[in-house]
């Protein structure tokens, strides 16, 4: 990427001035109200005389032109129908604009002779003018830091930010990361949605992403690759720099012709495709809830490079079996402990309703903060353990949100005096803690550097497919 | 011979499947050690050609347009006599028109009956988005069933030649399993590599297989290799 166009897309992604041209009643003016937390200046470019008195009761300034607009502007959001694009297009050159999204859809996606043309038109017009046009048939930009939205339900509050960029060919994929990740304790950097990509393409986001500042983790939503060779040199390039998580969408028959109808992607062979990942250095995944976890493991854990031997602490006695299961299955180890350390649990561990083999479990002996800090002391210091893995149980000391933040202090600091690995999961099931305190447990330990997981099942997955991801680095 | 001067060859006789003794001469030029094989055209020189690479010997037919040789009993293992290549000539001559009566036939090749080793396959195509692939497996037919075989992007580097080699499932049996005789790795990886650089460097090569290379403990040499230029 040469280093104007990275510098006017640097802008579009972090804009101080924004421009939603076409915004409609008919769609609730949705770019405006959906930016109406945007940090900078917004401004509405229409002509309508329809739909400009609903735009200034929002209390945004509009203009009949962006030609019009009294300074630079950075990000251009463009909801106009397809045949009124090539004219926004033609604006957004003249007026130097940072990038621009085009929401509008109806190119090759659709498949027809005139979609394919229009797109054509666009594409010749955006690469003559080096204008970074985003899109078109996507969404656009989120970015949390300036709070610029592209759905309303991206968060934008601090602890919102971070430093996961998701580049995503679909916008509903791009929205869902954004209110998952936010749930889920991750902090974002940016999110693109890209659509059809007929001038930046995935390999471009992952250029610029892999030399953004904000950005530790790259994680990506993709259907197809224009210029598979360019692809894989730049992720080989970009995984050097950083972590990428890649998600491929459509990698059977089925789903690849539906990847087709909706950003018009060919196929790629999935065999191939895995080939690519490993000797890129990139990690694999399936699924929002797989890249989430595999984004958790990569940006918070410490790292784990081979199977590790476990010490796994539960609530109660089925719990204790389940946690076993699941990491075992994946290939970690659940070691016997040394002697010293029983030595030292069976000193004050309650054995009735409890255990201490390992895992460690009964409730009753997790009641005092001094007990859990003595019980994370032991399996820090057992030669046996390689890392730990502790149940977030929701019982007991845990019910009110004073005893709940005690608790996550005592692991906090436990974890900063340690040098293990520790991650913490909740057993099975949903809606055992209500969302906004599952997320700020999340949060809180993550700051800690403690990742936290929804299930045992999906904390094992993670570990294993962090294991896989150093091995095949070595 | 160089790989370009025998594909600038083949190209002018306007082929674009090269002959197994074409196609060793390339490798040989690569660098990847083959069986020494010779081009026969008649019956006699094919017992010539055996009496000086040394008994026992292989025959196979050489024919552009006979692309699966075992199949249609293009293939003589194990000859320990002149008597064995003679007989074995006739039988490939019948059997190969029998299957395909306006085949092209140049001859039959005549090579050294190698020691037999581990079987392994080499391959490389071109997918339509990510260029030249390079494809790595064990032989035989269940490994064929399993579709036990990793892949790889070319170029590779000396870390992705280790790992493909390392993740067929079937690995254990290259590193001895049960009384097999271990495979030399660095003469796979070393295979690997090099064909690697041969097609970044050779855009008109369409697809190529070495197979089977026979994996010793010294060493690894192909048995049977097959070219395909670009059209």
């Amino acid at each position: 990427m040469e280093k104007e166009a990275r510098e006017k897309l640097n802008r579009a992604l972090s804009p101080r001035t924004v421009a939603v041209v076409g915004a409609k009643k008919d769609s609730n003016y949705s770019w405006l109200v959906n930016n109406k937390d945007f940090r900078g200046k917004l401004y509405s470019v229409q002509i309508d005389p329809n739909e400009i008195p609903g735009i200034l009761e929002l209390g945004v300034e509009n203009f009949p032109s962006l030609m019009d607009i009294p300074e630079e502007v950075d990000y251009v959001i463009c909801a106009v129908p397809r045949n009124v694009s090539p004219y926004i297009v033609a604006d957004c050159i003249k007026k130097g604009v940072g990038g621009v999204t085009l929401f509008t859809s109806g190119f090759a996606e659709t498949g027809t002779e005139d979609g394919r043309q229009f797109q054509e038109r666009i594409t010749l017009m955006a690469r003559e003018g080096k204008l970074n046009l985003v899109g078109p048939n996507c969404m656009g930009i989120y970015n949390p830091r300036v709070g610029l939205k592209f759905s309303a339900e991206q968060p934008h509050s601090e602890d919102a930010f971070g430093g996961v960029a998701f580049v995503s060919q679909s916008g509903s994929q791009g929205s869902g990361f954004s209110t998952e990740a936010y749930n889920q304790g991750i902090g974002v950097s940016k999110v693109v949605s890209f659509g059809n990509g007929i001038l930046l393409d995935a390999t471009d986001y992952l250029e610029f992403f892999a030399d953004d500042p904000e950005t530790e983790i790259i994680a990506m939503y993709i259907e197809g690759i224009k210029d598979g060779r360019r692809f894989f040199q730049n992720l080989k390039a970009a995984v050097a720099k950083k972590p990428v998580v890649i998600w491929k969408g459509g990698v059977t028959e089925e789903s690849s012709r539906a990847a087709n109808s909706h950003t018009a992607s060919l196929a790629i062979s999935s065999t191939i495709w895995d080939a690519l990942l490993r000797q890129c250095g990139a990690m694999n995944v399936h699924g929002l809830d797989e890249t989430i976890d595999a984004v958790k493991a990569l940006l918070f854990s410490r790292p784990i490079k081979s199977y590790p031997r476990l010490g796994l602490t539960a609530v109660a006695g089925g719990h204790s079996v389940e946690i076993s299961d699941c990491f075992s299955l994946q290939g970690c180890k659940v070691p016997r402990l040394s002697s010293e350390s029983y030595e030292q649990l069976s000193s004050f561990y309650s054995v009735v309703g409890g255990s201490f083999q390992n895992p460690i479990e009964g409730g009753g002996n997790w009641a005092k903060e001094e007990n859990v800090t003595t019980i994370l002391n032991i399996l820090e210091n057992d030669p046996n353990v390689d890392a730990l893995v502790m149940e977030l149980g929701t019982a007991g000391v845990q019910r009110t949100h004073e005893g709940l933040m005690q608790r996550i202090q005592t692991l906090k600091d436990f974890y900063s005096s340690s040098k293990k690995p520790f991650w913490a999961a909740q057993a099975g099931g949903t809606q055992r803690v209500p969302t906004e305190l599952a997320r700020e447990v999340s949060h809180e330990l993550q700051k800690g550097g403690i990742p936290v997981f929804p299930n045992f099942v999906r904390a094992a997955a993670a570990m294993k497919k962090l294991v896989e991801y150093n091995r095949a680095r070595e | 011979m160089k790989a370009k001067e025998i594909f600038d060859q083949v190209k002018a006789s306007g082929r674009t499947l090269l002959t197994e003794v074409e196609s060793k001469e390339v490798l040989q030029d690569i660098g990847i050690p083959a069986t020494t094989t010779l081009l026969a055209k008649s019956k006699e020189e094919a017992q010539s050609l055996a009496g000086k690479i040394g008994y026992p010997v292989v025959l196979k037919i050489v024919s552009p347009d006979v692309v699966h040789k075992s199949d249609t009993g293009g293939v003589k293992l194990g000859l320990k006599t002149p008597e064995d290549v003679s007989q074995a000539y006739d039988e490939i001559m019948s059997s190969t028109k029998a299957h395909n009566a306006k085949a092209n036939i140049f001859g039959v090749s005549v090579q050294k009956m190698a020691k037999s080793g581990t079987e392994v396959i080499v391959g490389m195509y071109k997918d339509a988005q990510f260029g030249p692939v390079l494809m790595f497996g064990l032989g035989g037919i269940l490994v064929e069933v399993l579709k036990d075989v990793s892949f790889r992007i070319v170029p590779l580097t000396s870390r992705d030649a280790k790992q493909m080699i390392r993740e067929i499932k079937a690995y254990p049996v290259l590193e001895g399993f049960r009384g097999i005789e271990p495979a030399n790795l660095p003469a796979l990886e070393e295979t690997l590599l090099k064909l690697s650089s041969f097609v970044e460097e050779h855009e008109e090569v369409k697809e190529m297989d070495l197979n089977p290379i026979f994996a010793y403990k010294d060493g690894a040499i192909a048995v049977d290799a097959r070219i395909v230029l670009e059209s």
